[in-house]
């Protein structure tokens, strides 16, 4: 019964509510939320070094909430939120280390709640502690683009919340009719996962339920015909808040699928998995001949990571060791991509106030270390060896293949689809003469070279040596993949 | 010994890490060009150094000893187990030899070529980069890896052809290069997916995929050999993936001799050549690379014999000579071919930088129409470009003309006529527009007034050590019929596919070779020794030919503008008419989309979201309370 976990979760709320109830200054706000982040980094990586990677899930804790519907306050770590766990915590110290000259307090505040919503999130083994952090991330993102954001941003803050709330109330629905069916099948009430999942329905009712949770997930991942709240939101959200977007919230979407997708509904998703398939791999390609025109960098990069995200659903869907591998690996290499990318898209609109590519040229003549972060973000999105996202999709296109030929061939055209958009970009916003808007172009700083050296170093890592990563979340997706195989046989 | 496998390869990684921090650190110092010029020069002759001890082992022991060294383990994952892992056998000794030895000379003259630049030091960053990925490529011991440094000698060349950026056609080149690359690596991994999927966990190393290669339906490995070769095109500029070669031009010109003439580009067919054991399970494959290959070399012979960009002409030699190589790698020939790659690296290199000294020489001019009579003025220049001139001829003893020979001899020996022919006949275009080059620039009367740059001498020794070469490296493969006992193939030891032919009728194939080189001398000669001027382009054939058969804006208006139309479809016809159609007609449930806006405009989703803020509160102050209580 070990609390580390609900540290890490709470710590950066406490924080924010400890902080906004004393009216703290400017630079106390500040130094609380760096301090509160770095405390929840070196929270995580104690758990991860006494993490056990054989060991299933760890670090539980179970303490009655809403005694009465069964309902408990119930987190754990296991292989697949460990990655996710680690990349929050590595990432949010970053983010504030970006922050540093924002004079609006609330921007802060919302940032930290945002991280406990996410870390909850990822941690919660009860469905209706899950649904209320699942909630609780979209009210600061609503605030962060609708308060904060540029454009047209009232309007893009109602589009990411009708939809996202549309995907939400279907998931709740879900949820709520399993504990139901459980207190009708048992007499008692509970909303565990690890109860909820023994649970017998009849199939046609878990076609229902799974839809409900599917539709969410479709929502915040998004697959092909949910994205339309994508774009918008991503080029009026001020940049923290899309590196989030991108780089975490889209990942919990594919996080969801796993753990409860897989979790409640193994035989279910066999049954949609062609439909999925068949949308991940339109998505692919889609968003990455959508990105080909765009003229908007946040934009390009919010197709961009679209496409990249459909391949990682793509993955888990491909049910064998190779896919899930790739797409467990992907979850973190590609946020740290996006997260990088973005970041010097939001430099970039701090210097020279656009990000509208025909107005920017010639940036490498006149900040050759911006340039040199830029294009190793932008060919680490296009899956350059070296990095880990090649690692990443070498592994998901391995396990295409092992599935079926033609649908190995079609998750190899990720190869492809980045380069349609990330060269022609590059060679008009990065290379070329210098234009009107980028003759004055302050190089990085060193506050800005502290925040990208780590995760350059990281991508660099996680493609040279993945061997030492993977052996952490290798067990769980072969026991996962066990259970699943045997479920499916059984039945 | 083995551990010296993992420094030929760490070095110029770790010098490229070096001089990239350093330009980045201080950009605009100029004190540190000597610590560059050091470092840079450094990496590859250590290498050098270190894959001539290698080379000196395995000379020396049987010839099926292979060198293995693992640096670490890079994945393991199910059946998928891939090691950082290196291992020489006597190709890979042959072609780190050339590498580094050739790569150390490039690396000289470009300390030279490039002094005045700014971005000096980023160049031998980028340039050390090239060397380490071009080594991992050839000294990898599995697919994988190998795949990696293929990918980044594309990433590096990608860099250097892009070298001078602010330039926005040479970005294009640059991406060109990198896509066309890219379209070939694609079906590249497709082939070794399929492999490895297709040997079930029995290992993927090259070692252990030869032990299982006869275990594999032969229908498949057909599949496989073609997807594998479909990279080959990418990297080595056969048709139809060659456009970004001539474009790739734009690169400064040592980037031109050592990745777009000597390494680089001969990737592919040491490819073809490493997986030998697979392409002779299935023959009828080889004859298709074979046939891409031959019809690849005349159709680029045929455009250089128009072009009038020194540089260009000399890029679509390039593509032509690969193009022999696999016409011998494709017949099985794998120790022709192999030969071919590396005494083309000697002359094609040295072609390169006589052109780089004549490029300095005349002030950045690359219009051989506006040189001439640069004989006099430029004499070691000349005698040198001279020797490479008949080298890549086949004008006999120079290397060039026993590497093609043998090569031709194959294709006849294995009756492939149509192909010999076409070889047979490009041998004579070659002669023709690589003289042609030389008279025009150094015989035809001088167009250029006022004084030379001149070339420092780092520029210029490198230019007679390579001409050596490229007068000698052709005894090393001297057949029995000119006898010699062919030390090349014997020392190299490749699964070569043998035909028989009689002495008579190599030297009858022999004569036909140097006779077919000298009518193309002659015309040259007849066309171009005493003036020339500029072409006018004054017919169909010639314009089609000058522009290249209009290959470039068949590409451009089939693929890069349908793609951009499609993009725009998809944003406002998919997106906004469609997807979000639906969605405001469902959202709503109004008649009309526009009301669903104004919905939204009302402000109800703010209630919405008090709504959650205020439901998601309760719950919270439950769950603190639960926590409190705990």
């Amino acid at each position: 019964m070990d609390p580390i976990l609900t540290y890490i979760i709470f710590l950066p709320m406490l924080t924010a509510a400890l902080l906004g109830l004393t009216r703290a200054s400017l630079p106390l706000l500040r130094l609380g939320t760096v301090l509160s982040s770095l405390l929840v980094f070196v929270l995580v990586m104690f758990v991860s070094m006494d993490f056990d990677p054989d060991g299933g899930m760890q670090f539980l804790r179970i303490v009655p909430w809403i005694a009465h519907y069964g309902i408990t306050y119930y987190v754990g770590v296991d292989g697949l939120s460990l990655v996710l766990l680690i990349l929050i915590a590595f990432l949010m110290p970053l983010l504030y280390l970006y922050m540093w000259k924002e004079r609006r307090k609330g921007y802060w505040y919302n940032m930290m709640m945002l991280q406990t919503g996410v870390t909850g999130a990822v941690l919660s083994l009860d469905l209706i502690l899950f649904y209320l952090f699942w909630e609780t991330m979209l009210l600061p993102i609503f605030v962060m683009i609708g308060r904060y954001g540029n454009g047209m941003h009232q309007f893009n803050a109602m589009k990411i919340v009708l939809m996202t709330v549309l995907g939400s109330m279907s998931m709740l629905f879900s949820i709520l009719y399993l504990g139901y069916d459980l207190f009708k099948q048992n007499g008692w009430w509970s909303f565990a996962l690890s109860d909820l999942s023994m649970l017998q329905l009849n199939p046609q009712t878990t076609i229902w339920l799974a839809g409900g949770f599917l539709l969410a997930f479709a929502i915040k991942i998004p697959l092909v015909g949910f994205h339309t709240w994508m774009a918008p939101a991503y080029s009026s959200a001020p940049t923290p808040a899309v590196v989030i977007l991108s780089a975490i919230m889209a990942k919990l979407g594919i996080y969801g699928l796993w753990r409860f997708g897989y979790g409640l509904f193994e035989q279910t998703l066999s049954y949609y998995a062609p439909f999925m398939m068949i949308l991940a791999i339109i998505g692919l390609l889609y968003y990455a001949v959508h990105a080909i025109m765009e003229q908007n960098l946040r934009r390009m990069f919010a197709y961009s990571s679209g496409s990249h995200l459909s391949l990682i659903a793509l993955g888990v869907f491909l049910t064998n060791v190779y896919a899930w591998g790739g797409s467990l690996y992907f979850i973190a290499t590609h946020a740290l991509s996006s997260a990088g990318i973005f970041i010097m898209i939001g430099l970039l609109y701090k210097r020279v106030k656009s990000v509208t590519i025909d107005e920017l040229s010639g940036i490498a003549s006149v900040a050759p270390r911006f340039a040199f972060f830029f294009v190793f973000f932008a060919l680490s999105i296009a899956g350059l060896p070296g990095t880990g996202g090649f690692v990443a999709e070498l592994l998901i296109i391995i396990g295409a293949f092992k599935v079926n030929v033609w649908i190995g061939v079609l998750t190899a055209t990720t190869m492809l689809s980045s380069m349609l958009y990330i060269f022609w970009m590059l060679q008009r916003t990065i290379f070329g003469p210098p234009s009107m808007r980028t003759q004055i172009f302050v190089d990085l700083n060193s506050r800005e070279l502290a925040m990208l050296i780590p995760i350059v170093l990281l991508l660099l890592i996680t493609g040279i040596v993945p061997s030492l990563f993977i052996p952490l979340f290798e067990p769980y997706v072969t026991t996962a993949l066990q259970d699943l195989m045997m479920t499916i046989g059984a039945k | 010994m083995s551990s010296l496998l993992i420094w030929i390869v760490l070095i110029p990684f770790a010098s490229a890490a070096l001089l990239g921090f350093l330009h980045l650190l201080l950009p605009k110092q100029r004190s540190l060009h000597a610590l560059y010029t050091v470092s840079g020069i450094a990496a590859p002759f250590i290498s050098a150094l270190m894959s001539l001890a290698v080379g000196w082992e395995l000379f020396n022991s049987s010839d099926d000893m292979m060198i293995h060294a693992i640096a670490f383990n890079w994945i393991t994952l199910g059946d998928l187990s891939v090691n950082v892992a290196f291992m020489a056998d006597r190709l890979t000794a042959v072609m780190l030899f050339f590498i580094t030895f050739i790569g150390t000379l490039i690396h000289i003259y470009a300390a030279g070529y490039m002094k005045e630049e700014e971005g000096y030091g980023k160049f031998f960053s980028f340039f050390n980069l090239f060397m380490g990925s071009m080594l991992l490529l050839v000294l990898s011991d599995n697919p994988i890896m190998m795949f990696v440094g293929w990918e980044l000698v594309g990433l590096s060349s990608y860099l250097l052809i892009g070298f001078y950026h602010q330039e926005s056609a040479n970005m294009k080149a640059a991406n060109k290069a990198f896509i066309l690359n890219r379209v070939g690596d694609f079906g590249f991994i497709i082939g070794l997916a399929l492999l490895f999927t297709a040997l079930e966990g029995t290992g993927y190393t090259f070692e252990a995929i030869e032990a299982n290669i006869t275990t594999l339906d032969s229908s498949l490995v057909a599949v496989i050999a073609m997807l594998l070769f479909v990279g080959a095109m990418g990297k080595s500029a056969q048709i139809p993936l060659y456009v970004w070669l001539p474009d790739a031009m734009a690169g400064p010109t040592p980037v031109s001799a050592l990745i777009h003439a000597a390494t680089m580009v001969t990737a592919g067919v040491y490819m073809v050549a490493r997986f030998a054991f697979l392409y002779n399970e299935v023959p009828q494959v080889g004859v298709y690379i074979a046939t891409i290959g031959a019809v690849s070399a005349l159709f680029a012979a045929l455009i250089a014999s128009y072009q009038s960009d020194i540089k260009k002409i000399l890029a679509y030699s390039t593509m032509s000579q690969l193009g022999y190589m696999f016409i011998a790698v494709g017949l099985g020939a794998y120790s022709s071919g192999i030969f071919h790659v590396f005494t083309h690296a000697f002359f094609k290199a040295l072609l390169f930088m006589g052109a780089g000294a004549v490029i300095i020489a005349l002030h950045h001019e690359q219009n051989i129409f506006k040189m001439g009579g640069l004989k006099k003025k430029l004499p070691l220049v000349y005698v040198t470009m001279f020797i490479a001139t008949l080298a890549i001829s086949g004008i006999p003893p120079f290397a060039g003309f026993f590497s093609k020979d043998a090569i031709l001899a194959a294709a006849f020996a294995s009756e492939h006529y149509m192909i010999w022919g076409m070889g047979t006949l490009t041998a004579m275009l070659t002669a023709f527009y690589m003289f042609r080059l030389l008279f025009i620039v150094f015989f035809a009367e001088g167009k250029m007034d006022g004084k030379l740059n001149p070339l420092p001498r780092t520029m210029t020794w490198p230019l007679v050590v390579l001409a050596l070469g490229s007068t000698t490296v052709g005894f090393l493969g001297l057949n029995e019929a000119y006898g010699g006992t062919n030390i090349f193939s014997s020392f190299i030891a490749l699964p070569d596919l043998s035909h028989h032919l009689s002495h008579k009728s190599e030297y009858l194939l022999g004569m036909l070779n140097v006779l077919m080189a000298v009518m193309g001398m002659g015309l040259a000669y007849r066309l171009y020794a005493k003036s020339a001027e500029e072409p006018q382009v004054n017919n169909v054939w010639r314009r089609a030919v000058v522009n290249k058969f209009y290959i470039d804006e068949i590409y451009d208006t089939v693929i890069v503008r349908t793609l951009r139309h499609l993009s725009v479809f998809t944003d406002k016809i998919i997106d906004q008419k469609g997807v979000d159609g639906i969605l405001h007609v469902a959202v709503s449930g109004y008649k009309s989309a526009g009301a669903a806006f104004a919905f939204l405009q009302n402000g109800k989703v703010r209630y919405y979201a008090l709504y959650i803020l205020s439901g998601l509160s309760v719950l919270s102050l439950l769950l603190l309370n639960a926590l409190g209580g705990m």
